[in-house]
């Protein structure tokens, strides 16, 4: 054993462990030192080809998982792209059905269906369209109709999937109608004279009446058809009809009714059908 | 076959079997990967070449083994290189003048070996530097990578044997 300890061989094996120690404290958290990197230079060859042969094993998987595998994908992409498609129609629904869900916080009672213009009767100056829900979706006749901001209009032909709506620029409506700030009551009915500048009438206004530009017109639900308290429009002039002898205001709703694309009908409220008496 | 032409081709073959062992170890998806680990073959081919060579071969075989675990692993000359070149130096002096190189010797002297270098390892890679979780790290991967470290140097013994006992001058 003391010969070992005397001899070369552990002279050598001294000498080497002590230059492997220093090459390891002076390479260790250095960048591209030399010796790192001559022996990545040495085996970069051999592991660019090892790892290429390794890469066209594809996993190791056989042209039949891989097939298998590429039609699994595909009908995920498929279902993925339906379920993309789907997403849009709720977003574009959800983004119609915000604009009623104020409305309907405000009135719990009213139930209304969300229906989209189809089209516009290109005949009708008074702005008549038809909405994308019918019967089949518990729409009626006679229903009120509502835009954004406003009552625009109600339901006057209903079949199963489709249902026409008249406006309240139309001469065929009529509701019942009140000034908010002065307590005076009328019919709220179109004209062809105004229609075509988007507005409509408050018409059967006594001679000792208070209104003023500048009102809010609301609907005064007396008659069970429309619900109470539905906005109609702005007062933007006064008149007097001779022919009619009475006096009328000019509204203006706060919808573009030509222009109008979501609506919603209200099927039911609470008082629908009841005839209540003037204040 | 010389004397001469015997020893180069077994160094020949320790070369070779150094660099399968680094291509096998590091070529990706080749090995399976069991508990979380792979075996490091290089540390098993330098374990098995030191039990039949001389110190100094065995030191050689040992270092450049250590290197290629190394630069497999960390990337830099350090704990493989060193424990490496001192495991396969004193098995070296110990296989010649202390004890037989059999194979009940070699599996004792693999499992001190192996265990040696891995909690070495474990050592002043986690718990001197504190890392976290290096509890998770030592059940999770490293008693993998010792036993089937271990396990596989079983075969590079035979292998290893068989270079000795056909390349080697007889006396």
């Amino acid at each position: 054993m003391k010969e070992f300890f005397s001899s070369p061989k552990i002279k050598i094996f001294l000498s080497v462990l002590l230059v492997l120690i220093m090459l390891s404290v002076f390479t260790r958290n250095v960048d591209n030192n030399v010796v790192s990197t001559t022996l990545n230079t040495i085996t970069y060859g051999l592991s660019k080809v090892t790892a290429a042969a390794s890469q066209d094993q594809s996993d190791g998987k056989s042209y039949e998982e891989l097939k298998a595998e590429n039609e699994l994908l595909s009908e995920a992409n498929r279902e993925l792209r339906t379920r993309l498609i789907d997403y849009y129609s709720v977003k574009e629904e959800n983004t119609r059905l915000w604009k009623f869900y104020k409305l309907k916080k405000e009135h719990d009672d009213f139930t209304l269906i969300p229906a989209t213009a189809l089209r516009r009767d290109s005949n009708d100056e008074f702005g008549s369209f038809t909405i994308d829900k019918g019967t089949a979706s518990g729409i009626s006749t006679g229903d009120p109709v509502l835009a954004e901001n406003s009552l625009i209009g109600w339901i006057s032909e209903a079949d199963a999937y489709t249902a026409k709506v008249v406006t309240i620029l139309s001469p065929q409506t009529s509701v019942g109608a009140v000034d908010n700030a002065t307590g005076d009551t009328g019919i709220i009915t179109g004209s062809a004279k105004f229609a075509e500048d988007n507005r409509t009438m408050f018409t059967k206004l006594n001679s000792e009446h208070k209104v003023q530009e500048g009102d809010i017109i609301t609907s005064a639900g007396t008659a069970g058809i429309y619900p109470k308290g539905m906005v109609l429009g702005e007062v933007i002039e006064i008149g007097y009809d001779t022919y009619d002898t009475s006096y009328y205001a000019v509204i203006e709703p706060y919808d573009d009714i030509s222009k109008v694309v979501d609506v919603a009908v209200i099927t039911e409220y609470d008082g629908q059908g009841e005839i209540l008496k003037p204040d | 076959m010389s004397d001469r032409s015997n020893s180069f081709f077994r160094y020949l073959a320790y070369v070779i079997e150094i660099i399968v062992a680094f291509v096998l170890a590091t070529t990706p998806h080749l090995l399976p990967e069991l508990f979380g680990a792979k075996p490091v073959l290089t540390v098993c081919v330098a374990l098995t070449a030191a039990i039949f060579e001389r110190e100094i071969p065995a030191m050689i075989i040992g270092m450049v083994s250590g290197m290629m675990a190394d630069i497999a692993y960390t990337d830099s000359i350090g704990l493989f290189t060193i424990t490496l070149t001192i495991v396969c130096f004193i098995v070296g002096y110990a296989a010649n003048n202390l004890i037989m190189a059999t194979f009940p010797n070699f599996l004792l002297y693999a499992a001190i070996a192996v265990g040696a270098i891995f909690m070495l390892y474990y050592l002043i890679a986690f718990v001197i530097p504190g890392t976290d979780d290096n509890w998770t790290y030592f059940t999770n991967h490293l008693v993998s990578r010792m036993v089937q470290t271990y396990i596989c140097s079983i075969p590079f013994y035979f292998l290893n044997k068989f270079i000795y006992n056909s390349l080697t001058p007889e006396v």
